[in-house]
């Protein structure tokens, strides 16, 4: 399988590394020869300087035997552009094309149906916005992923220093709090594992599984996680994000303060919300975050467009006595030491636009695609086809790679949380569980039958 | 730096050397020869000495190598695979001391083809048949014969790849690292069936048919016969060889790509371009030179001459003529063609001549900047502008490549070596060539050198083969620096 990508930057080069992990073949074009030179130095894809919208460097990158084009390039133009270039080389290449302002976003569809040249467009964006929704409604969640249209919800917590649960094997959980969880992974010293039923979860464990929608506010009291909803909220700048998250949560009726620091911006924004207080000022201004009431704040979210500030100002007004802050990040290099200085709950529109790219890379009828933060694992929604090795016999006896697990199946509209006695059926939806090791034999296995293990 | 890490797959090409030898040990059966009891007692001792790291550091596991790492590698296989290459001429004893044989060794595999062994056509023909697949394993590479076979070894690949391929910036045929090095691998094991054939239509026999295509492909040089090539003395060979000469002197992604049906690659490219024009230059000049002085007839001076400049320019070291009995004009030309060496990408040695063309091009454009001070101008090739860390590179490599061989000349020439001897010794070791001038000319070989000039060239060698900074960077105190 080949595939090109137009743009060496964040999301060009992890979806390139993933890729080349998986045993892709990986063409990337970027016009900056630095980033082509870091990505060449590191990664084992082929790198072509060139412009990504140049038909000439299009076709000597070798689109026509392609399968899928990426153009996820910072400019929104470019991306639109090559995409359009690509389908008049390769019409049968799937394109999808990263698109960013929000002046586009009611043209999404339009894009998707109406113009033969792209297949789909990524914003991130709206991805973002929706995973800060999902934290707001699972306290202490640092993950939250929806599944079966909203049905399963794929949860990371932190274990508390005297939880009820701590130092309790998984196989006594359910005599503990009367209810059974399924367990996908435990993340302990950076070190993802996924644990059998002997195995014992520890205080300061990242705990990931999977529960109904439902069963959730239960098992999130056994966490000694209280579900007390959020209130008010406080968000730290107001670009294209921020806007669209205020509007987004002034419609639920939380209180919502935003604070800009430019006056122009603050002046639209205040003339297109609803309720929400628009303050001008910088949000790392300690003063500033006091004088608004920062510490009865339910939630802190930070939106800059600065890394370093939304780290300071999330930090900050924790120390203040906010109740969550959550903390827009793009570098992944940042990310593993998030958990370190106490800052849990982390969203990217790069992970965003990743998981979205994923879930039309992944080959099989894979319905959606999340990654977990540190990039250890990924958890895949798909159709079980007929002709799948996984199909018709007990989870147990089926061939699932080690390192894998499924954590759900929806048989006609019902959540089954699967044991190792259940049988897949053709036509359910499954959700699996798999380290990235894996994942390359999960496609093979949510394709056809294996014949070679 | 993880030094298990880099033993594990250290062990891992020993262990694969190992099974290599098999090949010749069956020839050695064969034959019913001498040579199979120190083949198959080689390989074994290659195979257990390989599996003992595999075993004892074969959990440690990591899916990112360090340039150095990498570097280490590299340079740690290539002397161990030298020293275990060594094994079968050591225990056959045809050698006194095992520098003779390590010697050998590294010539064969960095496909120099210097030779201190007096008379060939004597010895078992599973020993020479080892001799010459060694040449054919160590031209393409056996790191990325490696990589190409085995899958596992996909990880870091391209750094190994880098430290190996001989090129200032190495090709990318294919988006992923094992598809280009099996690709190169393909090319390579098909130009050499190709060359069997033809040698097998002229009349040579499968066993000399082989021998001679496993060191002409990688630009080796060795030979099965005490004359060399001359021993055939038959035209078609002659041609035959030549071609294939300049074949292997040729990057190979050039080959890749006229397999791929675009043929006009070979004159598009700008190294290629050079590498026929110099080449047809110098034939000219030499077989001029040679024209009543030494031959009588134009055919005898431009088949004679034209093989030795081509073996020589292309690194190979073939012989069908001494040209220490030609005039000065014809020696200093083929001690100049030693420093040019092949293409890059190719299996030739020498400093490449894509390094010779960007250095050319560099000096004018400094000479155009005096003449135009405030003049904007790129060295270009093929009409792209080179990146000023390129020419960097190529300008650092150039002066370490003359210094080293100073510095070397100089070191064997206080061992008691002659002169002419000396510095061509070491130019034809830095350079994978063979043969040099005067004692180790093309009826000579290296056996008079002395035991610590022997040490000293099997290091140029590999210095040579592997492009310098691999091999020296281990001298560098900041390689041992955390």
């Amino acid at each position: 399988m080949k595939i090109i990508i137009v743009g060496a930057g964040e999301v060009g080069y992890h979806i390139a590394n993933r890729m080349s992990f998986e045993n892709k073949d990986v063409v990337v074009i970027d016009r900056d020869p630095d980033a082509i030179r870091r990505l060449a130095d590191n990664v084992d894809v082929e790198a072509v300087n060139g412009s990504g919208s140049s038909p000439r460097v299009l076709k000597e990158a070798g689109l026509k035997e392609a399968e899928i084009l990426l153009a996820v390039t910072d400019s929104d133009e470019t991306n639109l552009v090559a995409c359009l270039m690509a389908d008049m080389i390769s019409p049968t290449t799937k394109k999808l094309a990263r698109i960013r302002e929000g002046d586009f976003d009611a043209y999404h569809k339009m894009l998707h149906d109406q113009s033969p040249h792209i297949d789909t467009v990524i914003n991130p964006e709206i991805e973002v916005v929706k995973s800060i929704e999902r934290f707001l409604s699972i306290p202490g969640a640092v993950d939250v992923s929806d599944f079966a249209d909203g049905m399963l919800r794929f949860v990371g917590l932190y274990l508390d220093e005297g939880s009820r649960l701590a130092g309790i094997r998984l196989k006594e959980i359910p005599e503990k709090i009367g209810q059974r969880i399924l367990v996908a992974a435990v993340v302990r010293k950076e070190e993802l594992i996924i644990p059998g039923g002997d195995a014992r979860l520890y205080a300061g464990d990242l705990v990931y599984f999977i529960s109904e929608e439902k069963g959730l506010v239960s098992i999130l009291e056994a966490f000694d996680r209280s579900s007390r909803p959020v209130r008010r909220v406080m968000i730290v700048g107001g670009g294209r994000i921020g806007t669209r998250l205020a509007e987004a949560v002034e419609k639920k009726g939380i209180k919502t303060k935003i604070i800009e620091r430019s006056a122009q911006r603050c002046s639209e924004l205040a003339a297109r919300m609803k309720k929400a207080v628009v303050i001008q000022g910088d949000g790392s201004d300690q003063r500033l975050l006091m004088e608004e009431n920062i510490r009865e704040m339910d939630a802190v979210i930070t939106l800059t467009n600065d890394e370093e500030t939304n780290i300071l100002v999330s930090l900050l007004s924790r120390r203040m006595g906010a109740e969550k802050a959550i903390t827009k990040l793009n570098k992944f290099s940042y990310f593993p030491l998030m958990p370190a200085i106490g800052i849990e709950q982390v969203v990217s529109p790069r992970l965003s636009a990743i998981n979205t790219i994923l879930q039309h890379i992944r080959r099989g009828k894979v319905l959606s695609v999340r990654t977990l933060t540190d990039e250890q694992a990924e958890v895949m929604e798909a159709e079980a086809l007929e002709t799948s090795d996984i199909v018709g016999k007990p989870l147990k006896k089926s061939s699932l790679p080690k390192g894998s697990l499924i954590i759900g199946i929806i048989r006609e509209g019902l959540v089954l949380i699967p044991s190792g006695d259940s049988v897949i059926e053709p036509g359910d939806r499954i959700i699996i569980f798999a380290k990235r090791q894996v994942v390359a034999k999960i496609e093979k296995i949510l394709t056809v039958k294996l014949e070679f293990f | 730096m993880k030094w298990g890490f880099v033993f594990r797959y250290v062990g891992i090409l020993v262990f694969f050397l190992g099974l290599t030898m098999l090949l010749p040990a069956g020839v050695g059966l064969f034959y019913g020869d001498s040579s199979l009891r120190p083949l198959a007692w080689s390989a074994a001792a290659a195979i257990l000495c390989g599996g003992a790291p595999l075993a004892v550091f074969g959990r440690e596991k990591k899916d990112y190598i360090s340039q150095r790492e990498a570097m280490a590698i590299v340079a740690i296989s290539w002397t161990a695979i030298g020293l275990f290459g060594a094994l079968p001429f050591h225990l056959s004893g045809i050698f006194p001391t095992f520098a003779d044989a390590f010697f050998e060794s590294v010539s064969g595999f960095t496909t120099t083809g210097a030779s201190v062994l007096t008379e060939i056509e004597s010895k078992a023909r599973g020993l020479l048949f080892w001799r010459s697949f060694i040449q054919w394993l160590g031209g393409m590479g056996i790191i990325v014969l490696t990589i190409a076979i085995l899958p596992f070894l996909g990880v870091g690949g391209f750094q190994l790849y880098k430290a190996e391929v001989p090129s200032p910036v190495p090709d990318k045929l294919k988006p992923r690292i094992r598809d280009t090095a099996k690709a190169l691998w393909k090319v390579y094991v098909l130009f050499s069936l190709a060359e069997v054939l033809l040698l097998l239509i002229g009349g040579m026999s499968l066993y000399d048919s082989l021998c001679h295509t496993f060191t002409t492909m990688p630009t080796g040089g060795y030979s099965t016969k005490n004359l060399s090539i001359a021993h055939f003395d038959s035209l078609y060979f002659d041609v035959v060889i030549m071609v294939f000469m300049m074949l292997a002197g040729i990057n190979f992604s050039l080959h890749f790509r006229m397999l791929q049906a675009k043929p006009l690659s070979y004159w598009r490219n700008p190294e290629c371009r050079f590498f026929l024009v110099t080449l047809a230059i110098l034939i000219c000049a030499v077989s001029a030179s040679l024209f009543g002085t030494v031959y009588d007839t134009a055919g005898e001076s431009l088949r004679y001459g034209a093989f030795q400049v081509i073996s020589i320019l292309t690194t190979t070291g073939y012989a069908t003529a001494d040209y220490n009995q030609w005039p000065a004009v014809a020696q200093l030309i083929i001690l100049m063609c030693m420093f040019v060496g092949g293409s890059a990408g190719s299996t030739a040695g020498g400093m490449k001549i894509m390094r010779v063309i960007v250095t050319l091009k560099f000096c004018y454009k400094e000479l155009f900047n005096l003449l135009h001070p405030h003049s904007v101008t790129h060295v270009k090739i093929g009409g792209r502008p080179v990146p000023d860390t390129v020419i960097n590179g190529v300008l650092g490599f150039m002066a370490l490549y003359i210094g080293i061989f100073v510095l070397c000349s100089v070191l064997l020439a206080a061992m008691g070596v002659d002169f002419v001897t000396s510095f061509s010794a070491v130019a034809a070791s830095i350079g994978n060539i063979g043969p040099g001038l005067a004692t180790v000319g093309p009826v000579g070989n290296y056996s008079d050198i002395p035991y610590f000039g022997k040490w000293l060239l099997s290091w140029l060698m590999l210095m040579g083969r592997l492009e310098i900074y691999t091999v020296i960077i281990f001298l560098v105190p900041e390689f041992w620096r955390k």
